[in-house]
């Protein structure tokens, strides 16, 4: 993986009719790398990723591959994969020639295609299925055609568009494992668009975080776990508690409380549940909800900052719904945000 | 026990109404006499072969057969790449468009075969077969849109994203992967554009004339002046004509799915 | 959905000029000339034709002939869907296919066979006189009511194809629970069948009524020049009379008619469609 940017998308924007989709967006991405665009529906990843395709116009910017300006680039001469999030198989042909086809149409045939087929098949796993018909498959084994049909092409940068959504919980794990090994045995460039943040965590070497067309946070998989920037993606990845900080208050959804420690300088501070001490603090809270999770048990206390959410050894003796407890929101075990809302 | 004596007393009248008369044609069809009678006087053929041995019918056969077959693959031809743009572009006027194809099903086939005579045949000299031709294209064009919308509408179009991915043009992508994959809607709608257009009579009255005529205008000049069985057994060879195509349509595309 | 103008247009442009070139523009002159004098422009052609019994009474029968094949259709029709979706899953599809049949066949066989049946030596005659009902043949033949039955039978089957689906998107149990609910069939009917199956009925309805407004085939065979309809009226204006004005006249009642008619269908559709 070097350290030079392969693909950059400067001051990009993008527009479907007269609404705007993604604003000014600028990425780059480092070649061999793994990068994940996380965010909700409609936050314009897949937008983006469309239009690193070449499959949605750009309203102004650029895009720019390998050193070359691919911004007025047409899509079928832009070397990028995409697996599609219905996989977009042919289902006239067989597996054989839904992999073939981009091949054929470069003039290949015979042996070579053979061999170049067979290769991409054996890759994913599936060298004993050429001559099946696609409805034959199932939803993973279609994913892996899709996934070879793009891989023999030798994309510069191959993209997926919610590549486990589809799939089972057992059949997600092991694709999972499956495309982190085919990215590091290709090499190939990859960014996949997802809305679960577990996947975006197991996969990525990157990830950039998107909110109303506008990257909220980019970071490492570590530094977005543990060093949100924002409460959206706080929220996104986690942590259910969130206050806002006024001076030496703590501003909840329902009311403030003030902090008797000092506070850091930070717009807001987010802590997990199992950051929240119950049972000793200076803050007191009304227990309204316990469930029962394995190993710990989760309280919801109705406080005046709002709703607050702990998480406690399970070992502990359980306490009632209607208790007053006393409970604590440690500033030096929240993760500080720069931004909130 | 009432409900079965209902369904079945409602579903024999109505199907002795519909299909009665059908049946009784075809009986007809097959009389030894010489006027058209029910029940039919002796069984013989010789009806059935006379149909084809009346020159104007064979003409008139072969004109509707070339004009449904022609007008429905123009109409096709014109049909698919509107009903493409429809369906997979963002086209200005689209309702427009719309309005445009469907007109042939709104305005009665009459008007447009008297409009077409005064102002296209008369005025500019365009040939009568020309002008018929070009009507039972319009008029087949909304059934050709309209099937192969749904047939596209069906069809997910990020397939011909993929295949523009892997190097295909546009065009490329349409012919290898769109139109295979619609194939079944295209055949669909060409046999119903062809019953259309063959068994059509308004479009044709005005755009008759010497040698350019079709069949059910023919056979309605013809039972004019003859009242024996021979139009009788033209109608019954028609009807299993018409059928045996329908039918064969569904056994072997499972037409009604498209239509 | 691509976003390139230009290609669109491309593709839709061919179809859509030569609809226009073929329909919109000489049906456009058609009706044009009903409005066109010497010294310009009037409609004093559609006084005139108006005030001419014999267009009354062409332009009534035609309406009359209409709503009143669309009634029964809707009678029948409702009876005989009802009866079909009751009926088990095998036979029912073939029932279906035995009630589309008669569309594929050409209506000018269709009709023809009522010559043989309502004719002077005709089936009914030979029955009503074995059975001594009368004494000579009743002519049938060139009277509303042949009309009237040949167009029942050409689009009866429309309407029931309507009907069927209507009442196979019925909610399931409607009919038993209104029953248990203490419902008789009457009140069955006409509290929750008809009220669930009007966009059926309306879709049914406007295909029959244009249907048998712009018949030229029935008319012509069983009705002939003493029972005109507004299409056999055309042309005769055109072949007999050569009155084009006439002719225009009556294009734009037909084509007013049967764009009301389907202007009505496409807003129930659509009203379905935004549900």
């Amino acid at each position: 993986m070097s350290d030079a940017p392969y693909l950059s998308l400067e001051k990009l924007t993008l527009a479907y009719g007269k609404s705007i989709a993604v604003e000014n967006l600028d990425l780059t991405i480092r070649k061999g790398e793994l990068l994940a665009l996380l965010g909700p529906s409609g936050c314009g990843k897949t937008t983006t990723m469309r239009s690193i395709a070449g499959l949605m116009p750009v309203k102004s910017g650029r895009i720019v591959l390998d050193g070359k300006d691919i911004t007025r680039v047409s899509a079928n001469r832009r070397e990028i994969g995409l697996v599609f999030q219905s996989y977009a198989l042919f289902p006239h042909l067989s597996v054989f020639e839904n992999v073939a086809f981009g091949l054929r149409l470069q003039g290949m045939s015979g042996a070579a295609l053979t061999e170049k087929v067979d290769t991409g098949l054996r890759t994913v796993g599936l060298s004993d299925f050429s001559a099946r018909k696609i409805p034959e498959l199932s939803g993973g084994q279609q994913q892996r055609v899709a996934l070879a049909r793009s891989l023999v092409m030798k994309p510069k940068v191959l993209m997926l568009d919610e590549p486990l959504s589809n799939l089972d919980a057992r059949l997600r794990l092991e694709m999972r494992t499956e495309l982190q090994r085919v990215q590091k045995e290709s090499g190939v460039t990859m960014i996949f668009v997802t809305h679960d943040q577990v996947e975006a965590l197991a996969l990525a070497d990157r990830i950039v975080v998107m909110r109303n067309g506008v990257i909220e946070q980019i970071g490492t998989p570590e530094e977005i776990y543990n060093k949100p920037a924002s409460s959206f993606v706080a929220d996104f990845v986690g942590f259910e508690n969130i206050a806002t900080v006024v001076g030496n208050k703590l501003v909840g959804s329902a009311g403030e409380v003030t902090c008797p420690a000092t506070l850091p300088n930070a717009a807001g501070l987010a802590w997990r549940p199992h950051a929240v001490p119950l049972g000793s603090g200076p803050y007191r809270g009304t227990v309204r909800g316990v469930s029962y999770a394995g190993s710990s048990r989760e309280y919801v206390l109705e406080t005046p900052l709002g709703p607050v959410k702990t998480e406690v050894d399970a070992a502990l003796p359980t306490h009632q719904i209607g208790t007053e407890l006393a409970f604590d929101l440690p500033p030096e075990a929240a993760a500080p945000l720069r931004k909130i809302g | 026990m009432t409900q079965k004596l209902y369904t079945w007393t409602i579903l024999s009248l109505v199907l002795v109404f519909l299909i009665g008369p059908f049946l009784i044609i075809t009986a007809a069809s097959f009389s030894a006499g010489d006027t058209l009678a029910f029940p039919p006087e002796g069984f013989s053929f010789k009806w059935i072969v006379k149909v084809f041995t009346v020159e104007s019918f064979r003409e008139s056969f072969v004109t509707s057969i070339i004009l449904a077959v022609g007008g429905t693959l123009t109409a096709l031809i014109l049909g698919i790449p509107a009903s493409y743009a429809m369906s997979r572009y963002k086209l200005p006027g689209a309702e427009t468009v719309r309005f445009l194809v469907s007109l042939p099903i709104v305005v009665p086939g009459i008007i447009v075969g008297l409009a077409l005579l005064r102002y296209f045949v008369i005025p500019l000299g365009i040939s009568i077969s020309l002008a018929l031709f070009v009507a039972h294209t319009a008029l087949v064009l909304p059934y050709a849109v309209r099937v192969v919308s749904a047939s596209l509408n069906n069809l997910r179009s990020d397939m011909e994203e993929a295949a523009v991915l892997l190097g295909s043009t546009r065009f490329g992508a349409f012919m290898r992967i769109v139109l295979p994959n619609i194939r079944g809607g295209v055949l669909a709608a060409f046999i119903l554009g062809f019953v259309t257009s063959f068994n059509q009579v308004p479009v044709s009255l005005f755009l008759s004339g010497p040698g350019v005529r079709t069949l059910p205008i023919d056979m309605l000049g013809y039972m004019e002046i003859v009242f024996d069985p021979s139009i009788a057994a033209l109608s019954s060879l028609l009807a299993f004509f018409s059928i045996g195509i329908v039918f064969a349509a569904e056994r072997f595309l499972g037409f009604s799915r498209y239509v | 959905m691509f976003q390139n103008r230009t290609e669109a247009l491309a593709l839709a442009l061919p179809a859509a000029l030569f609809a226009a070139i073929v329909f919109l523009v000489p049906v456009a002159i058609l009706l044009s000339e009903g409005f066109r004098t010497a010294d310009g422009w009037s409609i004093q052609a559609y006084i005139d034709f108006f005030s001419m019994p014999l267009n009354q009474k062409v332009f009534l029968r035609t309406l009359r002939l209409g709503l009143t094949v669309t009634f029964v259709a809707a009678i029948i029709g409702y009876a005989a869907a009802y009866a079909i979706v009751t009926l088990p899953p095998s036979s029912k599809g073939k029932m279906i296919g035995l009630v589309v049949l008669p569309l594929m066949i050409s209506p000018v066989a269709r009709t023809y066979a009522w010559i043989v049946i309502l004719g002077r030596t005709g089936i009914v005659n030979q029955a009503l006189m074995t059975v001594g009902l009368t004494d000579g043949p009743v002519r049938f033949l060139f009277t509303e009511t042949a009309v009237f039955i040949g167009l029942l039978q050409l689009f009866l089957p429309l309407m029931i194809i309507s009907l069927i689906s209507a009442l196979e998107n019925l909610p399931r149990d409607a009919v038993p629970a209104a029953r248990v609910l203490g419902a008789n069939w009457f009140q069955v009917f006409w509290k929750v069948l008809l009220p669930l199956t009007r966009e059926g009925l309306v879709i049914g309805g406007t295909l029959v009524f244009t249907g048998s407004l712009t018949a030229y085939i029935t008319p012509a065979i069983l009705g002939g020049s003493k029972v005109l309809m507004l299409e056999t009226l055309l042309y005769q204006q055109v072949t007999v009379a050569n009155n084009f004005v006439s002719a225009s006249i009556i294009a734009l009642i037909l084509i007013l008619m049967s764009f009301a008619a389907n202007i009505l269908l496409r807003r129930i559709a659509s009203a379905r469609n935004s549900k």
